[in-house]
This record gives C-alpha cells, structure tokens and sequence, in this order.
C-alpha cells in the first residue's frame, strides 16, 4: 500500500483503503460541482504542487491540528502580498477606489458559495469572535433599552468556545439575562442524545414565563469537537418561539456543508482561516434580512456608522484589509482540486476518519462520536494509563508531544462520570485532517503515544508549573 | 533635507537605545531604499492619513508573519504573548508612563475611543449616570469619535457638548477661551460633565492643541475623565503621560511612528481609571486587565503589534532619533508651507508653533471651493492628473465673520501637508506648480471632472 495518501497520477484523489469500495480517483464525484472560472480549467493540483504551496509549514513538524489556526497556501500568500505592496505603495488611491469594490467581490463570492440571498446579508469580520461581540451586543442594548426583561434568557451549548461564552457574560449576564447551557454527552453516540438535552435546555429556558432570546449554537463544537444537527436545532427553536438563532460556524465553510437558507438561522458566522485556506484572519457573519435583527453594529466604530453591517465592517479605521480581500485567489486555489471545496470536504473526512480509526486500533482505546457526527476533525481517545486527569494534564501532554517528539495537536481532558469505572479513558486527541497532511503525520503521532506507554509515562510524573 | 540642524539638545525622553555617531547615520540614499516601494512618481504629501513604514520594518514584520504560518501554535504559545510585552515595554519608555500595565495595544484610535466610550455606554445602563450627563469633545473631532459617541453615549442616554474651534485660529488662548465656554455651557442645568475627548493634534482641520493645559483646565472644572485623542501624536510631537495627564491617551503608532498597518497604544492612568475596562471583541482573556484583552482577541494577524523594536532601530539611525526626526519634520513643513503661502498669495491655517508635522495651507480663492464635494473633487483632480496626494478641507465662512481674504476673495479651502522622512522640496513644488496651473487656467473646481 501507498506509504502516502497521495497517490502518484496527476490527480489528487488518493486511494484510500478498506473505508471506500473503488478509488475515489475515477474523477466522478457525488456532490455537484460549482462552475469554474475559467473556460478552460486550470490543471488540477499534483501530491507536489501541494508540498510547494505549503512549503512554509515547518517540515518536522505532524501539524495534525489545522483546527485551531487553519493554514495558507502560498499562491494565496502571495496574492496577499500584492495587495499589501498595493496599499503601502499609494494608501489613499487603495483607499478610494480599490478596497470596497474588493470587499463587495469577496462577499459577493461568499454570498454565492453559502446561498445566501443578498450580498446586503454578508459582512466580512475578523473573526467568529468578533461576529459574536456584534450579535451579542444587540442582545444587550436589547436588555440596555427595555426591549427584554431582566431574567430573559439566552441558551447556548456547554461545549460552546470559551471566547464565545466569556462574550455571552460580558454582554449578557452583565446586561441582566440568565444563560442556560446545555449538557452534551461526550462521548456521544447519536444526534438524538443531543437533540434532547437541547429541548430540555430550550423548555428551562422559557420557565416563568420568560422569553428566550437568543440560541446560540455551534455547528462543529471545538473542544471536543463533534458536529451538531444544526438544521433540526434551528426548527427546533423556531417552534419553541425563540427570537433569535446564531450558529457558531467557526469551523464551518471548508469544513461541513453551510447553506443559509436550509439551515435558517438569524445568524451564521464561519472563520475563512481555518478551513477556506485564507490566510489570518478573515470571516463571515451571515444576517438574515429581516426587521428583528437592523439594529446590528461593529463594535468598533467609524464614519460608516449607521450605513449597515456589511459596509460598517469593511471599515473599522486604518487596518491591514488585505486578508480580506483575497477570497477570488482562495476560490481559484480551491478550483484546482477534484470536486473543489466538496472534494476537499468529503476527503478530509474520509481520512480523518481512517486516520482516527487507524489510532483507536493502535491504542486500543474509541472515537469520541460516530463517523457521521465528526468532519474533517475526530476525538481519539488516548490510552487510560496515561494519567491524564485534569485541563493542566492535557495542555502539558500537549507541550510534551510538540518539544519532545514534534507532534502538534490539541488534547481534551474528559472527566471521569460519576459511576464511570477505571481505566475509562479521559483523555482525548482532536486530529484534523487537511490536504497537506499525509499518513506519516498520524504514525508520528500513534507511535510518540506508544513510546510514552511504553516508557510508563503518566501524567502525574509531569513536572508542576 | 535631514541634515539640516544640531542635535537636539533638550531630549527628556528615555528610548532604550542611545542614538549611534554620527557617521553611522542613515543617508539619503538609505532612505530613499526604505521607501522605494512608495511610488515613485506620486508627491507624498499626506504622511498624516494613512502614515509609512520603512522597508526595513516590514521585512521585521515578514519575518514574524512567517514564523506564525510555520507553526501557529508553537508561536501562540511560545512568542506572541512575549514578542507584544516586549513592544509595550517599549512604548510605556518612550510615553513616560509608570507601569507596563497602563499600556495596551490595540488597532488603531478608533478602537480605542470605542473602549473608552462603551464603558461611558454601561455608566448609563447601569445607572451610575444619570440622563443628560454629558460628554464633551471637540467639534472638528475625528469623525469615528463623534460617531463612537452616538452609538455609545447618546444612544445610551447621555448628552454631547461640541466645542467650536476658531478656524484659521491665531493663539492657543483662542482655544482655552472656547473650552472654558463650552465647559460652563456644559454645567449649566446641574449637568455632570463625565468624559471630555480632547484631541492632541486635530485632524481636519490641523492644528496642535494645548493639551497639558486644557486638561488642567478639565480637572479643575470637575470634569470626571479626560481622554485624549493623540492619533497623530507619536513620532510628530513630544509625548509625556504624566505631563499631559489625562486618564486615557491614544496614538496610532502606523501614522508618524513607521509601524506597519496597523497598530496604536491606548495608554490608561492605573489610579484613575478603573479596571472596568475592556475590549469589545470578547475573548478567553476577558477580565484579565485591558492589556491582556487586546493581546488576543481571536486569531488574527498581530504582527504589526510586534514589531515596535524594529522601529525603534529604525529611528535611532536617524540623528537625534525620534526628537530629531519630529524637529526636522516640524521645521520643513513649516517651510515648505511659508514657500506656498508665498507662491499662492494665501495664509497658514495656524501659527507655526501650533502645528507639528502637518500644517494647513490656503489655497486661492479663486478656485471657489464651496463646499466638501468641492474638496474631494479637486483632491481627486491632484491625484488624477498632477499625481499629487494631499487632502483638502473645506472651511465654512462662519455667519457674521469675516473670513481671511486673498487678493481675490475669502479664502475657503485649505490643503493640509505633511512631511516626512521621505518627503523632497519637488513633492511640495509639484502641489506649488499643479495649484499654479488651476488658477492660470481659470479652473474652479465645479469645472473639474472626477478621472
């Protein structure tokens, strides 16, 4: 068998083993594909143009954690470059006539790939965390005006990002709103396990005659990472009458399928870091047009004040825009392979799968949900006897597997339940799987971990910081 | 045009490197190196909006902005945190402020006034202001601010004092006067006045305002917090915390300071202002102190933040460092706006000790500037067709004045030149000789067609 996923034809498709029936490499894919831009195609991507366009990447390193930071080819680099030299070269005619127009074509692009209906409905942001402070800001002004009652609710998920839940206290709790969150099991089995908790959440929430206000759901959970049944969450909170829907889509485009309106959410928000090649940083918030939700701002404010989201967001003060602009050249990188962004979706997670399947055989240990629940990242379970029993374990475990055996990837700590016997497994690596990966990534990573059981390595011999 | 004059000899400042000798100072042609990739046929002269960064501080910033697409975590764990102390650490030095603490990095001005300014919003949603309360700024404010404070203030409830600034203004007692107005005006009815935003140096119109004293004059009126909006300051004027002595003082360090886009201080007074500050994008960090807030607020680019210690080698190459890079700069701009005074028969927006790096200069009046559209319209036309780059104010006759008058009328539009290190005589010749040929050619500027 081929030592690495990528085959050696011209074609990207790679021949991935027991997991699919026929190569994947006959060019025929599933999912339609979008219409190019060239009338003649350029050729597709080879296993080493993609060594050359991450070529940056340090080459000792497994970086089998794409989820946390992303990456940028370097045809996309450059690209970014060129904008930048545009800029310092003459700042004022950039300013005057080159950045909305190539604001409003990235989001035009963006429009198209998420179907939304209005490129008046896509604002381009920083980052998931910054459209978080802007949707959760109106919540407050909402508390702030006496639009919403003290004690009102917002709902959002336990496993909700860390960032998105201090902004959830900042601008909620400190305005006067109650936050109800909602218990996942983890490990999880079935999308009805989450469903469930979900309503129950949702029926807390409206105690006492309150309102909720806001959901806040996450469409790939980050740590642990596990997918969310979106779609059927959002109708969920539709019959329960709740007034406002914002899915946390941080992992979102590149990585699973993000359409507007089959979701039908208020609010949808995407980092194109992490999964859409861009490079730092640059995302999508998605607002349905609709009277609930004209009160949006950027919470940095400029002239553009009160001329709506989209163009409010397009200019904060002076800044390095360039990474948002360069979306029509990350269109063109992704055109280059098979199936385009659906090729690369459905690949990655194919891998992943395997790769995350090749480990739990190794380790003698699970994935943290079923295949059909994770995306282009999956949880393995790390074996028990290392002794992993706290946050600090895992960030050190973490520090180890990067300084000592040039290993980068991201460890949860689960803890134990009541009831739980020994030797269940608490700890849990979140692989990602991207196009620059290769199998040798994930047997670096299967064989440290060996090496520490073999070396009876625990956590508890760790030193304390 | 840098070799002019002496060192400077009254240097308060401490920069943690001392300037070298003087035959290891940048040349000419060192400059015009680090600027090549300006472009080279356009005459520069509006340092003040978007500033520059010297090819030497943008290779710094490469090198960073590499090192986090080789490996992001590793540099999320490992640098970033130490590589933005160690650029604040920098800055508190050259500010004169007493605590690290007190120094956060942020965006840009306009970040900083919404810091401020959201917490002035909470005052009133919680209640510790009262409706009516008032905030009081400068009426030639920078446009983001006034709108910061309608989002912030007056949306919450607070009112909004403007202090009219004389324009052309002829003494820094005309100023005092206005304020000292608009601060009884602002009392009157047993209103509390909660915030004053004071600019150091206005933007358009440019002037350089006596902050030392108008914040003393804040303190001793009650005045509860003074914030002042410093973004041209750094690297254009002598900046001291403690000697101006506001609660909140920001500038842009990507303006007069050869950072890169873009970056700027917000410095806090540790025994003034409370720890209830906070950055508007939430992260993990929230309620770890204002520094620390803005040193993540998501995944982004920090690079620009990181780069202070490049600068601050660029700068020492230079005689005098950056006292002496503000001296020179101040000298020629005045100088190159006498030249055009002269050549257009017009005036100075303001005497030369009340401008720093950037001056206003009247343009004839006979090109019947009218109004703002005017303004951009001729801006354009000098960019279109002169290659020139200078942003134009329009001045409204105020009702009942007299305007200042040139042979042929009032004089109502005003260009504001910069200068800076890579600035030469023919830039402001070529703005001299373009404005020329308008007048010649019996141009006003409703006959000019935008290219």
């Amino acid at each position: 068998m081929a030592s690495s996923l990528h085959s050696n034809n011209t074609q990207i498709c790679p021949n991935p083993t027991a997991l699919n029936g026929g190569s994947a490499a006959d060019g025929k894919s599933q999912i339609s594909k979008k219409p190019r831009l060239y009338a003649d195609p350029p050729p597709l991507f080879t296993p080493s143009d993609i060594i050359s366009e991450f070529s940056h990447h340090d080459p000792d390193v497994a970086r089998i954690n794409n989820g946390s930071f992303g990456c940028c080819p370097s045809s996309v680099l450059s690209a970014q470059n060129q904008l930048q030299l545009q800029w310092l070269r003459q700042p004022d005619n950039f300013y005057f006539n080159q950045l909305q127009p190539k604001i409003i074509q990235s989001r035009t692009i963006i429009k198209d790939i998420i179907n939304a209906d209005h490129v008046d409905e896509v604002s381009i942001v920083d980052n998931a965390t910054t459209a978080a402070a802007i949707v959760l800001q109106q919540i407050a002004w909402g508390f702030a005006e006496g639009k919403f009652c003290r004690g009102d609710a917002a709902v959002m998920l336990h496993y909700a990002y860390g960032s998105v839940k201090k902004s959830v206290e900042a601008y909620v709790t400190r305005a006067g709103g109650c936050v109800i969150e909602v218990p996942l099991p983890f490990p999880v089995s079935s999308v009805d396990e989450i469903v469930k908790e979900f309503r129950q959440a949702l029926r807390r929430g409206k105690q006492n005659g309150r309102k909720v206000r806001l959901a806040v759901i996450d469409h790939v959970t980050s740590m642990p990472t596990v997918v969310i049944p979106v779609k059927e969450l959002v109708t969920i909170c539709r019959e329960e009458g709740v007034d406002q829907v914002f899915v946390d889509a941080a992992h979102g485009i590149g990585c699973v399928d993000v359409d507007m309106k089959q979701i039908g959410a208020d609010f949808y928000t995407s980092n194109l870091h992490k999964w859409f090649f861009c490079p730092p940083s640059v995302a999508f918030l998605y607002c349905k047009k609709s009277t609930n939700n004209s009160d949006l701002h950027h919470p940095v404010v400029s002239h553009e004040y009160g001329n709506g989201l989209a163009i409010e967001s397009a200019w904060i003060g002076t800044r390095d825009y360039s990474s948002y602009l360069v979306v029509p050249k990350v269109l063109e990188f992704i055109n280059r392979f098979e199936g385009g962004i659906e090729g690369i979706k459905k690949r990655n997670h194919e891998y992943v799968v395997e790769m995350g399947q090749m480990l739990v055989k190794a380790w003698g240990t699970r994935l943290g949900c079923p295949p059909e629940m994770c995306s282009s990242m999956v949880m393995v379970g790390l074996p028990a006897c290392l002794g992993i029993s706290s946050d600090h374990d895992a960030l050190e475990l973490r520090t180890c597997l990067r300084d000592k055996f040039g290993v980068e990837v991201p460890i949860y700590y689960r803890p134990p339940k009541d009831g739980e016997e020994g030797g269940v497994v608490t700890g849990y690596a979140r692989i990602s799987y991207q196009v620059y990966n290769k199998v040798e990534d994930y047997y670096k990573f299967r064989d440290a971990i060996n090496q520490l059981v073999d070396n009876a390595f625990t956590c508890a011999s760790l030193p304390i910081s | 045009m840098q070799h002019d004059d002496p060192r400077n000899g009254e240097s308060t400042h401490r920069s943690s490197k001392k300037p070298k000798i003087s035959s290891q100072f940048i040349t000419e042609s060192d400059i015009r190196d680090e600027f090549s990739h300006h472009h080279p046929r356009v005459a520069r002269i509006n340092n003040g909006s978007f500033g520059s960064c010297p090819g030497s501080v943008l290779a710094a910033q490469r090198h960073w902005q590499l090192q986090f697409l080789r490996q992001p975590d590793a540099f999320y764990f490992n640098s970033l945190r130490d590589g933005i102390t160690a650029s604040r650490k920098i800055i508190k030095d050259l500010i004169n402020a007493d605590h690290v603490d007190e120094v956060s990095l942020v965006d840009n001005a306009t970040t900083a006034a919404a810091i401020v300014l959201q917490r002035i919003g909470r005052s009133f949603a919680e209640g510790k202001f009262q409706k009516n309360d008032t905030v009081l700024m400068l009426h030639c404010a920078y446009e983001a601010v006034k709108k910061s404070i309608q989002a912030y203030v007056t949306r919450a409830g607070g009112s909004v004092i403007e202090v009219r600034l004389p324009f052309p203004v002829n003494s820094e007692e005309e100023i005092i006067s206005e304020l000292k107005k608009s601060i009884d005006e602002g009392k009157s009815n047993g209103r509390r006045i909660r915030l004053a935003i004071i600019d150091h140096i206005t933007s358009m119109p440019s002037v350089v305002i006596p902050v030392k004293e108008l914040v003393r004059i804040c303190r001793a009126e009650g005045i509860e917090q003074v914030f002042v909006d410093a973004a041209h300051a750094i690297g254009s004027v002598k900046v001291d915390v403690k000697e101006v002595g506001a609660d909140f003082y920001v500038s842009n360090l990507h303006k007069w300071f050869f950072c890169p886009p873009s970056v700027a201080f917000l410095y806090c007074n540790k025994s003034t202002t409370s720890s209830d500050l906070h950055h508007p994008v939430v992260s993990h960090e929230y309620g770890n102190g204002l520094p620390i807030e803005s040193s993540w607020t998501g995944t982004r680019d920090y690079s620009s933040q990181l780069v202070v210690p490049a600068v601050l080698e660029f700068v020492n190459r230079f005689e005098g460092g950056i006292e002496g890079i503000m001296k020179r700069n101040h000298d020629q701009v005045v100088k190159m706006g006498k030249m055009l005074v002269e050549s257009w028969g017009t005036n100075l927006g303001s005497p030369p000790e009340m401008s720093a790096a950037m001056i206003m200069v009247g343009l004839p009046s006979r090109l019947c500037l009218n109004s703002e559209k005017d303004a951009l319209k001729l801006r354009s036309h000098l960019r279109d067709c002169y290659e020139v780059e200078v942003p134009i104010f329009h001045q409204v006759p105020k009702d009942g004045e007299e305007g200042v008058r040139d042979k042929d009328g009032f004089i109502t539009g005003y260009v504001r030149i910069s200068h800076q290190v890579y600035n030469t005589l023919e830039d402001y010749e070529k703005l001299r000789d373009a404005i020329n040929q308008l007048v010649e050619d019996g141009k006003t500027c409703k006959m000019l067609f935008k290219e």
